[in-house]
């Protein structure tokens, strides 16, 4: 009997250690599922805030070339149409109080502006010969707006590990296809100018983590253990 | 391995049971194509003879390549299955058969085809660059590996994988290249910034697969960029020993933050200076600690900062070039001394400052001569370094010498020259040898104490005297001379030691080369002294510009001209004539001579001469030999006819009977000759033909002494006995001639008139005389018919008379002017009939041979 009752002791035993091993699998499977992009853990934190500083900071200055660039290339209007007013286009401003909150409205911003990048892109493709220095600089600043926005995406993985990270709708940009060439000139320079303002901010936003971002994860880290 | 053929083989032989084959032989594993293997493995194959095949296993033979394989690598399964088991080899490539003897035609035999081969090595050393391209960096990433040096014999694939961890995506890069090849390009599409890389290679062939390490890092790690941009070398003025090196990044910053190195070297040197330090802020650099005056070279190149990436390729050498500063050392100031009978020759020459530090506009030389300045100059650079100065032999010298370029002077030179005699001290046991084409001087060090500051090493070019020099330390015993000495030239090597003061001890010296060649010609005869079998050579020493070597040796050929057979005569290098010996006589000689280095032999020029055909004193010999023999002949004709005189005399003149002892005569001595005798002076001559002694006895007593006297005057004075007649006692001979007669019976004593005497002699106190002959020959027909005489005593008498009188005529001149002749009317009576004188002239002769022996 007494057997039996520590043989079933004994089962019950095994029997829970098992489903802790399987709900800590679980766990882990679903942490894992939980992380929208796997790149972000083969670097540390300070690596991830560093690297997206620097690449933040040479786009900016980037962007900044670019649109002196397509401003060269519009002529002595180029201020003036450059202040004109566009609502369908994104606003540079980093909204949020928190840190989190600030870092996740620059990543929606970034992620906002690449069609619009494209766009301009394409228009400048029609307005200029494909090869002018602006279509260039642009095809790389997509590419790398869009680096700079997986870095950001990492940081705030960094920032908020358990909270799934809002991915921005892929809407279209608003614009009306029927824009004439004045217009285009207006849209793309607007563009580059609120893209420039904000990886700017973005910059500063960055800045602002270090020292934070990673005394914060290591501690959450130490917690953790 | 094994697994895989083991399931091949199953394959094969399902295939083979489900009938799909007709033949009666089958080997498994089959294939269509070739079945690859691995080189080193072994390999099993079964033959099986198919279903109603007349034949047994023991039938089967298996062949590789037509080569029968050895049964003992056979293994019979049972009675219709064979297999084989060989160990695969590089070389099996080729149809592996089993036939069954004696087999039907159409189904003997069955083959499978092998490919043996390698499985791939793992790649190494994998390494990707992505170089710059324009402001960006190119998405195309070069990558390479190390794949092994062995060939695997089979179509192998290698693909790159880049994988950009941030985006989760991989890139490939199919290189489609041999087997042996290890390079290939990835394109990224866009170079990615600031993102982690991971790039591998894989490579696959029918054997297998292998995949090299990852290489994983951040994307700048795999740029390398271009060489910095817009290099500039600046001259600062105030800083001689500085130049300022300006450049611009060859990419934006933001797109990649570089490190910089920058190297410089000498413009005329090839050793590069590195920069240590990493130069990471600014564009600018100084370069420090530089040498003024200099052109120097500067590169550039970068890489990502924290040396992440790849070294750009160093740019292009810039130049630049350090300001002017004083010079920093002093010249090198020598002297050549050249001493004549009463004064030396002082050279100076000097070499500019090593580190001038500018362009040298001149020096300025100070020259005392026993402590007293007695010149300073100032001599401009233009000019040749050297000046030409007088020091007696009884003063010293001291000379100072300083540069001076547009900034300043440099430190001073001093020299000191002693008085004549009071050299110090030279070194000893100096010699030279050649090694890689350099002169290296070697010598005894001077003791410890002497003061020793440094050695001079002085090379001289002979003959042109051109002198180059070179100083080295006291403590150095052997250098090597650092000049641009010459092939084929004589040096003359002095070791100078130099002590306190900069004076030089007394100098060793030595002659030498670089390199010994073979003289450009060879030495020419140019005397010859020929003798019997004999000749002197002489030749002049080859110029020694010419000589290129020390000359080891002369060898003299010479030959008989037309034989040419060669005889040679090896003499020392400092003879220039020499004696051949054992020649024939008058015979043509060829003769050569060849000078010899230790690096070859160079002859002269062809030579030609003749012996002599009699030697030294030979044909004097002959001479004196001959004439000798005259002499001796001749005294013996002599002393043969004195002592045969009498038979000779019989011979030639026969005897003559003395008319005296005749007996039909008798001689009256007061009888007459002639009633009209002329009354001028007649003086008697007696002759005597044969015997000497009846004239002049005295004189002929002094005959040994007057010889030559006589002889002289035999000529001038006529008829020797003219002086005898001048004597008194020979005008008249009748005292003596009986002596004469005496002493000889054979003598014949003619009679003979002396008309008067000489003008100054006392014709008185002669008397007329009448000499008598004594002779007993017969007499003469007009003697003996003196009615005769008339005619033919004229005639004789008249002939006698003129032989008489011609040499008295030069002795009566020269004696007296003025006097008469003598014979003078005999003379006029008897002019006529001498002209008749060559008809009884002969009956005169024994006389005139009488006055011989006088």
């Amino acid at each position: 009997m007494n057997c039996h009752v520590r043989n079933m002791v004994c089962l019950s035993q095994r029997s829970q250690a098992k489903f802790r091993i399987i709900i800590l699998i679980l766990i882990l499977i679903a942490v894992e599922l939980v992380h929208p992009t796997m790149p972000c853990k083969h670097e540390n934190c300070s690596q991830v805030l560093h690297r997206s500083l620097k690449l933040t900071k040479s786009m900016a200055k980037r962007s900044a070339e670019i649109l002196e660039t397509y401003k060269t290339s519009q002529g002595d209007s180029a201020d003036l149409i450059c202040d004109m007013q566009m609502d369908n286009v994104p606003v540079s401003t980093i909204s949020g109080q928190t840190m989190s909150e600030r870092i996740l409205s620059v990543y929606t911003h970034l992620k906002e502006f690449l069609p619009h990048m494209k766009t301009v892109m394409e228009q400048q493709k029609d307005l200029n010969p494909p090869t002018n220095l602006v279509v260039e600089g642009l095809h790389s600043m997509i590419t790398h707006v869009h680096h700079i926005a997986l870095r950001v995406n990492c940081i705030l993985q960094i920032l908020q590990p358990n909270i799934p990270i809002p991915e921005p709708a892929e809407r279209p940009t608003g614009i009306p296809p029927a824009q004439n060439i004045f217009q285009q000139k207006a849209y793309g320079c607007i563009v580059l100018s609120r893209l420039q303002e904000l990886l700017s901010q973005a910059v500063q936003e960055q800045k602002s983590l270090k020292g934070k971002l990673c005394r914060k994860r290591n501690k959450d880290q130490f917690l953790m253990n | 391995m094994d697994t895989s053929h083991h399931l091949l083989l199953l394959l094969m032989l399902l295939h083979y049971e489900a009938g799909f084959s007709h033949n009666c032989l089958k080997i498994l594993p089959d294939s269509n194509s070739r079945i690859a293997l691995e080189v080193g493995k072994n390999f099993t194959a079964t033959c099986h003879l198919l279903e109603g095949s007349a034949h047994t296993s023991d039938d089967i033979e298996w062949t590789m390549r037509d080569i029968p394989i050895p049964k003992q690598f056979y293994h019979k399964i049972n009675e219709t299955a064979v297999s084989v088991t060989v160990n695969i080899s590089s070389d099996m490539r080729g149809w592996l058969r089993c036939k069954a003897k004696e087999s039907q035609p159409d189904c003997y035999i069955y083959g499978i085809s092998l490919h043996p081969g390698y499985p791939p090595l793992k790649p190494t050393n994998l390494s990707c660059i992505a170089v710059q391209e324009g402001e960006d960096i190119s998405p195309n990433l070069n990558c390479s590996w190390d794949s092994g040096s062995r060939n695997p014999l089979f179509d192998t694939t290698y693909n790159v994988f880049a994988y950009i961890t941030i985006l989760n995506k991989t890139y490939t890069g199919d290189c489609k290249q041999h087997h042996l090849d290890r390079y290939c390009v990835v394109n990224l599409e866009r170079f990615p910034h600031h993102v982690r890389l991971k790039v591998w290679v894989e490579v696959k062939n029918v054997l297998g697969s292998e995949r090299s390490e990852q290489l994983e890092n951040y994307s700048e790690y795999f740029v390398k960029p271009n060489p910095p941009l817009n290099i500039q070398v600046l001259t600062e003025d105030n800083f001689s020993t500085s130049l300022m090196v300006t450049w611009e990044p060859p990419i934006q910053e933001y797109v990649l933050t570089l490190s910089y190195a920058i190297r410089y070297r000498k413009a005329s040197s090839d050793v590069w200076v590195e920069v240590a330090e990493s130069l990471t802020k600014g564009y600018t650099f100084r370069l420090q600690s530089l040498e003024p005056y200099t052109q120097y070279v500067v590169q550039i190149r970068c890489i990502g900062e924290n040396h992440s990436g790849y070294w750009s390729n160093w740019s292009a050498g810039v130049t630049g070039h350090a300001s002017e500063d004083k010079p920093a050392s002093a010249p090198d100031l020598w002297r050549i001394i050249r001493s004549t009978s009463n004064n030396r020759n002082v050279t100076l020459v000097w070499k500019a400052p090593v580190k001038a530090n500018g362009k040298i506009l001149g020096y300025y030389l100070n020259i005392c001569h026993d402590y007293v300045m007695i010149e300073s100059r100032n001599i401009t650079a233009d000019n040749r370094l050297m000046y030409l100065m007088k020091l007696p032999p009884g003063k010293n010298a001291s000379i100072e010498l300083t540069a001076y370029n547009s900034v300043g002077a440099s430190p001073k030179a001093t020299l000191f020259i002693p008085r004549s005699g009071e050299d110090l001290p030279g070194v000893k046991n100096m010699s030279w040898s050649v090694r890689d084409e350099k002169l290296q001087v070697q010598w005894t060090s001077l003791p410890v104490g002497l003061r020793l500051s440094e050695y001079l090493l002085e090379w001289v070019t002979v003959p042109q005297l051109q002198a180059g020099w070179q100083r080295v330390s006291s403590k150095v015993h052997n250098t090597t001379l650092n000049g641009d000495l010459k092939k084929f030239q004589r040096y003359n090597i002095s070791v100078y030691p130099i002590y306190k003061y900069q004076q030089a001890g007394r100098p060793v010296t030595r002659p030498a080369y670089v390199q010994q060649g073979i003289p450009e010609k060879g030495p020419n005869v140019t005397q010859t002294k020929s003798k019997k079998n004999s000749a002197e050579l002489t030749w002049n020493e080859i110029p020694l510009e010419r000589q290129r070597g020390f000359i080891t040796n002369y060898t003299i050929f010479y030959a008989i001209g037309s034989t040419k057979q060669w005889k040679s005569v090896t003499v020392n290098p400092n003879v220039q004539s020499y004696l051949l010996m054992d020649l024939a006589s008058e015979t043509d000689y060829v003769v050569n001579i060849m000078a010899s280095t230790v690096a070859g032999s160079v002859k002269g020029i062809d030579y030609n001469f003749k012996t002599l055909k009699y030697g030294d004193g030979e044909v004097e010999v002959i001479v004196v030999v001959v004439c000798l023999s005259f002499l001796f002949l001749t005294v013996f004709i002599i002393m043969f006819c004195l002592r045969k005189r009498e038979v000779i005399k019989k011979l030639l003149w026969p005897q003559v009977p003395d008319p005296s002892d005749s007996s039909i005569a008798h001689w009256s001595p007061d009888f007459p000759i002639k009633a009209d005798v002329p009354k001028e002076d007649v003086s008697m001559v007696e002759v005597d033909v044969f015997d000497g002694k009846s004239l002049c006895e005295e004189d002929k007593a002094e005959l040994p002494l007057k010889k030559d006297k006589y002889l002289s005057e035999e000529h001038s004075s006529g008829i020797g006995g003219s002086s005898c007649t001048s004597s008194p006692r020979h005008s008249i001979s009748d005292s003596d001639s009986g002596d004469s007669g005496q002493t000889s019976a054979s003598t014949l004593q003619y009679s003979s008139v002396v008309a008067g005497a000489h003008k100054g002699q006392t014709p008185s106190h002669q008397p007329l005389a009448f000499a008598r002959s004594e002779s007993t020959q017969p007499l003469l027909d007009s003697e003996e018919h003196p009615e005769h005489l008339s005619e033919s005593s004229g005639q004789s008498r008249s002939l006698y008379m003129r032989r008489g009188r011609e040499p008295e005529l030069g002795v009566l001149g020269q004696d007296s002017s003025g006097a008469s002749l003598t014979f003078s009317p005999v003379q006029e009576e008897e002019t006529p009939v001498a002209e008749d004188l060559p008809a009884s002239a002969l009956s005169y002769i024994p006389q005139q041979n009488s006055y011989r022996p006088q």
